[in-house]
């Protein structure tokens, strides 16, 4: 009768708390892609550490520029687990970020078990990105506005507009065919400076200087710099200098094509 | 200057939506990217054109930042979604683009022109240009970033 009290409890407290090693595998995922969606150190330390406390574990974690170190144990106990898992999402996506975010709170509220929680966090995965097109419509509004907001004329902002939806259609077909990002940058601000400078080219309007300037913006990394900013306020001083490292890369092969489509379209300055 | 102040306003919005839309965020969250957007830059727009206050591009751009980053973590709870969500896109249309080309365009003038009033001309075309395009990014992050560590409680349980 003993015997039978205590397989049924421990029975229990398996179902209730998984091993260290089940939990550091979920984790080590959960991490990878969490971080590779776009979000800052401080929620991943936070997601993480709520629902490792919901699973009865203690997680330390070294976040990485391109890898994830979590060690997962169990207090009280030799036990441990450590996992090195690679930062997987190669594209920001903030569906991701919330729908994993939102995840760690219904682990914390118990609104769903451990088994729960891999299978929804195997669903989340499979987001689809927004539709390409729209993306590419409204990113091209985008641009066009920002010229409008530095002062453009209406001529510049339709040439922005062009020029934006040339570039980032280019860059969407680059990307789905793995060429190297910053060859991606480079080729992608050279067409788009291009065709903004159609508008000192053909004396179209009267601001050619904001169509230009404006016309390679969409390409600038917002998200990696102010990210690195937000990790170093947090003291995640590495991950924060490979954030900004990855973000001055990329901003110096932006400027190599804006100065080549310059060249090309031998566009003086001032 | 009303006009100017509802255009500024309007794409503003369009700007932040459409970049909001490069990273893919929850459908429910282009709404309220737009309109932190346009709050944001509304209050820049009047803190650099009304002539009582006469405040410096960096200053106005901070203080914009700052409302735009507790507006992003005021409404993330309502949106469910992490603050940085709307945050990020908010604060993209007050990036100081044509400071950053005319820096850009300083330095590669300077590399042109050898002769030494020519480069110095240029090379304070790039310095001056170059500082009020970094300052403005500082002013910018610092101002965006503070409000989700101030306000930490409301920042990280949005999602719940």
């Amino acid at each position: 009768m003993t015997t039978t009290t205590t397989t049924i409890e421990i029975t229990e407290a398996t179902h209730l708390y998984p091993t260290s090693t089940e939990v550091g595998l979920f984790l080590s995922d959960y991490a990878g892609w969490l971080l590779g969606s776009g979000a800052t150190c401080i929620r991943l330390e936070k997601n993480i550490e709520r629902m490792a406390a919901t699973f009865g574990k203690k997680v330390d974690m070294t976040i990485m520029p391109r890898h994830i170190h979590l060690t997962v144990r169990e207090p009280g106990s030799t036990e441990l687990f450590t996992a090195v898992a690679s930062i997987c999402h190669p594209v920001i996506s903030f569906d991701i970020n919330t729908r994993l975010s939102e995840l760690s709170w219904a682990v914390a509220d118990g609104k769903i078990d451990f088994h729960g929680a891999r299978e929804e966090f195997e669903r989340i995965i499979l987001t689809p990105p927004a539709d390409k097109r729209f993306v590419l419509l409204v990113a091209s509004l985008a641009n066009a506005s920002f010229c409008r907001l530095f002062g453009g004329d209406w001529q510049a902002v339709g040439i922005v507009f062009l020029a934006t939806l040339c570039g980032f259609y280019l860059k969407q077909i680059l990307c789905e065919s793995k060429t190297d990002i910053r060859l991606v940058f480079i080729i992608c601000a050279f067409v788009s400076s291009v065709l903004g400078a159609t508008d000192a080219l053909f004396h179209l309007g009267s601001t050619p200087e904001i169509a230009l300037g404006t016309s390679v913006l969409y390409l600038v990394p917002g998200i990696p710099f102010l990210n690195s900013f937000s990790d170093m306020i947090d003291g995640h001083y590495i991950c924060a200098f490979s954030r900004f490292m990855n973000a001055v890369v990329l901003t110096a092969c932006l400027s190599i094509g804006l100065c080549g489509g310059m060249l090309m379209m031998n566009m003086g300055m001032f | 200057m009303i006009l100017e102040f509802l255009q500024d306003a309007l794409f503003a919005a369009i700007a932040a939506i459409g970049f909001a839309a490069i990273s893919n965020p929850p459908r429910k969250a282009y709404l309220y990217c737009g309109i932190i957007a346009a709050v944001g830059h509304s209050v820049r727009f009047l803190l650099l054109n009304t002539p009582q206050f006469d405040i410096h591009i960096v200053i106005a751009t901070a203080i914009a930042s700052f409302v735009v980053g507790v507006l992003a973590v005021l409404f993330s709870p309502i949106a469910k979604t992490p603050a940085e969500t709307c945050l990020f896109p908010s604060l993209l249309p007050m990036i100081p683009g044509i400071y950053a080309y005319r820096t850009f365009g300083g330095l590669v003038m300077c590399l042109y022109h050898g002769s030494e009033g020519e480069f110095a001309h240029y090379f304070y075309l790039f310095a001056n240009n170059g500082l009020t395009c970094l300052f403005i990014l500082l002013g910018m992050v610092i101002g965006a970033t503070t409000p989700i560590f101030m306000l930490k409680r409301i920042s990280f349980q949005a999602t719940r």
